[in-house]
């Protein structure tokens, strides 16, 4: 009996219950679409969390914040960045240091105080660095500053009377500086203590570029990036490691400090991050990328929508009950076509096939139903359940928020766990419609 | 090309651990010939069905063996005896046991689509024996629409369309009036003289017991009586 034919004979048989074939499939497709969309939840927070991350910095990059010498935690210096540039798969290491002082900077009729950076741009480009405007320094007293750098420069004549800042905290364009930075000679006062006085010195610098602005827009970089000889300038003049400025009552101002503030890896890829970080941490560097953070997140989401996948799957054996019961009824009624099909020859196991294609089709119908019913409600959820959260609790959800998601690797799983279990229910009916006796089915006289 | 071996065959009635044992086949022995009509006579509850079921593979005797075509098939599984029966044995019934859910084309075409036959040859086969049986007009029909005479043709037909050697018949004639049991009898014998077809046949009607070459008369479980018609 060819499976073409056995087809035709569920086709057949599926015809003469429609009624009861059509409640069974609906309550399967209940159970699919059930399953489905409960665990869209944990796949949709799973993609969105992930898109969060993978969008707040970048995936290839590598966090070393250290490296552990004779049980203690030293920071990085040029000895470790050399070694770390050798490092298979690394494409970039960036590193910055910090100024230990935050020094005025005046333009024109503009003053505001800033964090001031010392970063190595040959390697910032190599990591992928770009620039908004403007070009990278050639000359050591050339600069280029972030893209807020602008937000913490205030007229000098600023109106003591007047609200400067706008509803988010930010400056209002009238107050802020309106030329292009690009060009623009910028003078960096740095101070220090002498004898109970303070001293300045003024360093004149040239901006030449404006860095990109961070992915998020929530993220400000108002820096200003300066070279190796502006920093041995103002270590100079203040004659404190970093530009620390003497304080008697920090006397740790006055310490030489080594190593490099902030120091990035950057792999090639997001798969190479891995392993770099597992080298590093071989090598007992401590370090921390968006990779780590990913792995742990995937971690939790995986455990989180097994959990709600073996929920929805409770709801799909509720299902198989009603198919249990149909396809037991179908074998009861048939009994009498069965035992007559017995008896020219029909062979136990192709009996059984027939019954379990039956169960297995209403299984599939079931969920091809049920994966169409979890996808509108997929949609519904993502665009109704921001309206509701912002119209009930007045709070806005993030861009690209996705509570819902549907990634075909969840289809299949509940393609095959309906299958499974449907074909599981079946069998027992299969089972008994083989073990029908012929002649009882034929109601014979023996 | 059947060979009936010691059959015994006992049930047990009642409750289990309490049952009755009542013998109801002792010793049956004989053999049928190939092209030989057999009929098989005896009162109701003589044993003559369980017999023929026995012989039908639907029950296992509790003693003795069958052998057809020279395979002892009292050891074959339900299984091989399935395959067994598709190839070999047709069926005629009293009751004529059509699935009323086909058509009398698809009843008939039924033992060609558990034979796995392309649609094609079941389709040329069919109608083949459709005509054969005189119901080339009926192909569409239902076995509801059809009268007694009409679906026991198309129950011989589902039988003749896999062209086995050997048809065991039960009570062939039992539910049809005198006119159309002549006609299927004439049928039986067209098949057996035409086709070589043997038969086995068990019938309490002695009229339809005289086609047969030979007879076998079973009284309360025992062959009482043989004869071979001139």
């Amino acid at each position: 009996m060819t499976f073409k034919d056995q087809w035709r004979f569920v086709r057949n048989n599926m015809k003469r219950s429609k009624s009861r074939i059509f409640m069974t499939v609906l309550a399967t497709a209940m159970g699919v679409a059930f399953l489905i969309v409960l665990a869209s939840v944990g796949f949709g927070l799973h993609t969105t969390f992930i898109d969060d991350i993978i969008s707040d910095r970048s995936v290839t990059k590598i966090q070393i914040s250290g490296i552990e010498k004779e049980n203690d935690i030293a920071p990085i210096t040029d000895e470790e960045i050399t070694e770390l540039e050798k490092v298979d798969n690394m494409k970039a290491v960036t590193r910055q240091l910090s100024l230990r002082q935050t020094p005025q900077f005046n333009m024109e009729d503009y003053n505001g105080r800033v964090e001031t950076v010392v970063t190595h741009f040959p390697s910032e480009l190599k990591a992928g660095m770009e620039l908004k405007e403007g070009d990278l320094p050639e000359d050591p007293y050339e600069v280029v500053v972030g893209p807020h750098f602008i937000e913490n420069l205030y007229p000098e004549d600023l109106p003591a009377d007047e609200e400067i800042y706008d509803e988010e905290g930010m400056l209002k364009e009238e107050f802020k500086y309106g030329e292009s930075l690009i060009g623009q000679e910028i003078e960096m006062v740095v101070e220090q203590n002498v004898d109970g006085e303070t001293k300045e010195h003024e360093i004149s610098l040239i901006i030449t570029g404006i860095v990109e602005p961070p992915a998020r827009d929530w993220m400000q970089d108002r820096q200003v990036y300066i070279s190796d000889d502006v920093l041995t300038e103002v270590e100079s003049f203040t004659e404190t490691s970093r530009g620390a400025i003497v304080d008697p009552n920090y006397p740790e101002a006055e310490q030489e400090v080594t190593g490099y503030n902030y120091v990035y890896g950057y792999a090639n890829s997001l798969e190479e991050v891995q392993e770099i970080s597992e080298y590093l941490t071989e090598e007992n560097y401590l370090v921390y990328s968006a990779a780590s953070e990913l792995d742990h997140l995937n971690t939790f989401f995986t455990i989180a929508k097994a959990g709600l996948i073996f929920i929805g799957t409770i709801a799909i054996i509720i299902a198989s009950i009603g198919i249990y019961n149909t396809m037991t009824m179908a074998v009861t009624e048939r009994t009498s076509d069965i035992g007559i099909m017995k008896a020219i020859g029909a062979h136990p196991k192709k009996i059984k096939q027939i019954f379990l294609l039956e169960s297995s089709y209403i299984g599939l119908l079931g969920a091809f139903i049920g994966t169409v019913v979890a996808f509108v409600i997929s949609i519904l959820l993502n665009i109704g359940l921001p309206l509701i959260i912002e119209s009930a609790f007045e709070q806005e959800l993030p861009e690209g928020f996705q509570f819902s998601s549907i990634p075909p690797s969840l289809i299949v799983i509940a393609a095959v766990i309906c299958l499974i279990v449907t074909v599981l229910s079946g069998l027992k009916p299969a089972k008994r419609a083989t073990q029908i006796d012929v002649l009882k089915a034929m109601r014979r006289e023996i | 090309m059947i060979d009936v071996k010691d059959i015994n065959h006992t049930f047990l009635l009642g409750k289990k651990q309490n049952e009755t044992a009542l013998p109801v086949l002792k010793n049956i022995s004989f053999s049928v010939d190939k092209g030989e009509i057999l009929a098989i006579t005896g009162k109701s509850g003589s044993g003559k069905s369980t017999l023929l079921n026995i012989i039908g593979g639907f029950m296992k005797p509790t003693s003795g063996s069958v052998w057809i075509k020279d395979m002892n098939v009292t050891n074959l599984n339900e299984g091989e005896y399935a395959d067994f029966r598709l190839d070999n044995i047709g069926f005629i019934f009293q009751n004529f046991q059509l699935i009323p859910s086909m058509t009398a084309f698809e009843n008939i075409e039924l033992p060609l689509v558990l034979k796995g036959l392309s649609e094609k040859e079941r389709k040329k086969k069919t109608e083949q024996t459709l005509e054969q049986v005189g119901l080339s007009d009926y192909h569409h029909h239902y076995p509801s629409e059809l009268s007694g005479g009409q679906q026991q043709r198309v129950s011989i037909a589902r039988t003749l369309v896999i062209e086995p050697p050997i048809i065991l018949a039960d009570e062939p004639t039992g539910s049809l009036d005198s006119e159309t049991e002549q006609e299927i009898l004439d049928l039986i014998t067209g098949l057996n003289r035409n086709i070589g077809i043997t038969f086995l046949m068990i019938t309490h009607d002695e009229e339809v017991a005289r086609i047969a070459s030979k007879q076998i008369h079973i009284h309360d479980g025992e062959i009482v009586k043989e004869e071979v018609s001139a």
